[in-house]
């Protein structure tokens, strides 16, 4: 028991980082249907960034924070304005590509800025680990749970109680229909997509301590999110916190009780099954076609 | 069109000589490299290009072939006879290919469920879980190490090395550019095409929808697994690095750079992407800045690619200049069916749509459905139409229980519809849409044999197709693409292309809204031309004028359940009727 708590803790706080990042794709899913397809990069410049603020400049975590999401949301309205809008109206696919283009320049620009070799960045609160009774978690582990946990709850007061959240639904809904009614359908779209790089900066200071800073750190990370926000349903925001902490665990529990290579070949396995039984997500609302 | 074919013939020309002007084997291996990606891409193309399918999980695919021709010629290569004949090499070729063929199957399956970046994310998983499995199964696989010493291609005793394997590649991509061409051409093609814009519509004319989508995938999988099989050979040396998730990503910009859904966009795609990065040596540091930029720009100035630029259209219809005249369409045979509902419920949940609905429908009359919206004269139509099971009660075609499964089995059962929010077939011509409705009762084939014959099917196809064209009077328009239609043609498209199926019962779901009046007046006429054919209409339609002038007989649907049946006349005076229109309060007066 105590080994299986153990595990599905630590994987709980993976789970968190695949949560934040897998809520970017559903945020600008529900205003463009667009999909940034290399948000896994950027939680890469994320990280990136806090190993350059951090390390090489020795400025303190607090100030680093809002340095790194404020140049990523940036960074997002200037991505979105040059490399979605000219394609939205142009195909559907092309956007997949344009998406994709602008990660591969940030592996590259990264690989060139700040080499390829992996680089340790000191947890925030140092490397003791706390005991809860016998499990034992990384202080940076119990920042991320808490912080992924108050960043979802910001979103969905956002989504719920606001009326620029209910903007957002409304566009998800129907753009067109939601500019009829006088809502700035253009700013939602640069706003949501800003917001959702912003989102993978955030994912991305949190988990590099964890991880080395390294160009293809986020890769992976981007890629497993993707398929956690397609699980739980692109329009669910909800049901996409508690896939990714849920993938998370599950994904710590096959390597903990079987061995690590099996783990992510059951993983996305799990999902195309989940995917081939409830296509709209877990927790998606089926929109049935109408003839 | 013939100046493009001398072009294709003047560049393979140059790809045949090149290696004479060139020295070195350098040049020679990065064309096999070129060839084989370009196969490859044909297949995604064919995917991704034609049936609007996106994978990102090629590269998978194509390791299925690499890796099954791999293991089964080095297990076979000591044999002597495999040595002596080299038929172990094609042995792996085939089953390389077929192995990669039976999971782009396995792919399908989820497909027929999933679109867009949900199904993005299957193949990605797919090509994640193929990727992982080679790393983790050493002992088959030879995990991170890969295979090497793989033979190399052979014929007889005779071993290809580089110089010569670039003839047998070159060869070999040209064959996969021609059969692409002749799928793309192909009644099947068509069908393909369209599935890409409504696969609903395309399951309305008698095609199977989930049938044809496995079918795709299979294609396409065995071109990547082909190419794999031939990249082992080439390489002699294969590990999971060549078939990362990066690869499915550069496949699928191939294609998309080379213009999606055209003939020579991948091969167009897969020269440039290939080269451009080994012309970039000097750059190795900028390789992916210059790769993305590259992109970039090419996306800003091409958005459909470098072939979409050039070629406006994917594909010449098929046998569009074989026209032959005096072949008469089958149509005016069609004797028309009776239609009758025998107490069919239909529920949403907590919603009744339909209430024990049943009213008869006559061979060869025109039977009108009207009601208030929200009445469930859709919901009806698509019960009958197989988009809907019933939840009670029967249909009945000629007196007998139908049983329909789905939306292609009513319309080869001769049930077939039109569809109140138009779905086209986008930027297919109209002429191209009424031979795909054609297809059902033509016996749609793949044909690469068999060319006369084919070839007649298609002369008399066209001209069916042309007659359709005629009646609707829309023959001025025959080369233009739906989307460039007019609103009433488009509609006037729509119940072409239903006819096509050559119905027995015809369900014309408001085919008259958005009409303006001479519209109607000719929509009338061709409704009355086809109930002199002999055909059964059931009309639903908002326009009482045009329900009154042309229906035989009127069923009126309020809330689900039938209020009112009989002539035209009778009913317009009905009580119920005018209650249900105008209020109580008028029904009264």
């Amino acid at each position: 028991m105590y080994f299986f708590l153990q595990i599905a803790t630590s994987g709980i706080a993976t789970g968190a980082i695949y949560g934040l990042i897998a809520v970017g794709y559903s945020l600008t899913f529900m205003t463009t249907r667009v999909l940034n397809f290399a948000l896994g990069m950027w939680v890469m410049l994320g990280g990136m960034l806090t190993y350059s603020l951090l390390v090489l400049h020795g400025i303190h975590p607090l100030i680093v924070l809002p340095m790194v999401i404020t140049a990523l949301f940036l960074l997002g309205l200037a991505a979105e304005r040059f490399t979605v809008l000219p394609f939205l109206r142009a195909g559907s696919d092309v956007w997949v590509m344009s998406t994709l283009a602008v990660g591969l320049l940030m592996i590259d620009l990264a690989e060139i800025v700040w080499g390829r070799s992996p680089t340790p960045v000191p947890p925030v609160l140092g490397k003791e680990p706390i005991y809860l009774g016998q499990v034992s978690i990384l202080p940076q582990q119990l920042i991320i749970i808490a912080a992924a946990c108050i960043a979802f709850l910001a979103l969905d007061l956002f989504y719920r109680r606001t009326l620029t959240g209910k903007a957002f639904r409304a566009v998800a809904y129907s753009g067109e229909v939601s500019g009829l009614m006088g809502i700035n359908t253009r700013r939602l779209q640069a706003v949501s997509y800003a917001a959702a790089a912003a989102l993978a900066g955030f994912a991305g200071f949190l988990v590099v301590p964890l991880t080395l800073a390294e160009p293809q750190l986020g890769t992976v990370l981007g890629l497993k999110a993707f398929a956690i926000a397609i699980i739980a349903g692109l329009a669910a925001p909800r049901g996409i916190l508690v896939c990714g902490l849920g993938y998370g665990a599950l994904e710590a529990l096959i390597s903990g009780y079987f061995y690590t290579g099996i783990r992510d070949i059951l993983g996305f396995l799990l999902m195309i099954l989940g995917l081939f039984l409830k296509p709209e997500g877990l927790f998606g609302r089926g929109v049935e076609e109408r003839a | 069109m013939k100046a493009r074919g001398w072009l294709v013939g003047l560049a393979l020309a140059a790809l045949v000589l090149l290696p004479l002007f060139v020295q070195g084997t350098y040049y020679r291996f990065l064309g096999i490299v070129v060839f084989i990606y370009g196969i490859v891409a044909v297949g995604l193309n064919i995917l991704a290009g034609y049936a609007g399918q996106l994978s990102l999980g090629h590269a998978a695919l194509m390791a299925m072939g690499a890796y099954t021709t791999a293991i089964l010629t080095k297990a076979l290569a000591p044999v002597a006879f495999f040595a002596v004949t080299g038929l172990h090499i094609w042995l792996g070729v085939i089953a390389g290919t077929a192995a990669a063929a039976a999971f782009g199957a396995l792919l399908a399956f989820p497909a027929l469920r999933v679109r867009g970046p949900y199904l993005a994310m299957v193949t990605i998983a797919f090509g994640w879980v193929i990727f992982k499995v080679l790393q983790e199964w050493v002992s088959v696989t030879g995990g991170d190490l890969g295979l090497a010493a793989i033979p190399k291609a052979q014929i007889g005793p005779y071993i290809f090395d580089t110089q010569n394997f670039y003839y047998v590649v070159l060869a070999l991509f040209a064959v996969a550019l021609l059969l692409q061409q002749r799928l793309v051409g192909s009644q099947i093609g068509l069908a393909i095409r369209a599935m890409k814009h409504s696969e609903i519509a395309v399951s309305s004319v008698g095609i199977n929808v989930h049938r044809l989508k496995v079918l795709v995938f299979v294609i396409s999988a065995a071109f990547a697994g082909f190419g794999g099989t031939l990249f082992a050979h080439q390489q002699n040396y294969i590990s999971p690095d060549n078939f990362q998730f990066f690869s499915s990503v550069f496949f699928l910009l191939a294609v998309l750079f080379g213009g999606a859904g055209t003939l020579l966009g991948p091969a167009i795609g897969a020269a440039v992407l290939t080269l451009l990065p080994e012309m970039l040596h000097d750059f190795e540091k900028f390789r992916l800045i210059v790769y993305g930029g590259f992109i970039l720009v090419t996306l800003y100035f091409l958005p459909n690619g470098v072939m979409g630029l050039l070629e406006r259209r994917g594909a010449a219809p098929a046998g569009g200049r074989s026209a032959r005249h005096g072949v008469q369409p089958d149509f005016a045979a069609t004797a028309g069916a009776s239609l009758e509902l025998d107490n069919v419920s239909k529920n949403f949940g907590g919603l009744q749509a339909l209430r024990d609905v049943s009213f008869r429908v006559a061979p060869g009359s025109i039977h009108a459905l009207i009601g208030p919206n929200g009445a469930g004269k859709t919901t009806l139509i698509n019960v009958i139409a197989g988009f809907y099971r019933t939840d009670g009660g029967a249909v009945l075609i000629n007196g007998q229980a139908a049983n329909i499964s789905s939306m292609h089995d009513a319309a080869r059962r001769g049930v077939v519809r039109t569809f109140q929010t138009m779905k086209l077939f986008g930027d297919m011509t109209v002429l191209e849409h009424v031979l795909i409705g054609l297809a059902c009762h033509s016996g749609a084939g793949f044909r690469l044999l068999g060319r006369v014959r084919a070839r007649e099917q298609a002369a008399r196809n066209l001209a069916a197709a042309r007659e359709l064209i005629a009646l609707v009077g829309l023959s001025r328009f025959e080369q233009t693409p739906s989307s460039a239609l007019a609103y009433g043609h488009r509609r006037l498209l729509e119940i072409a292309r239903a006819l096509a199926v050559q119905p027995k019962v015809l369900l014309l779901d408001e085919p008259a809204a958005g009409l303006i009046t001479e519209e109607i007046a000719s929509l009338a006429e061709i409704i009355r031309k086809l109930r002199a054919a002999g055909m059964t209409v059931l009309l639903i339609e908002h326009h009482i004028d045009l329900v009154v002038s042309i229906s035989d007989r009127v069923t009126v649907l309020d809330y689900g359940a039938v209020i009112a049946d009989g002539p035209p006349a009778a009913v317009q005076r009905d009580e119920r009727v005018i209650a249900a229109y105008l209020g109580p309060a008028h029904a009264l007066a």
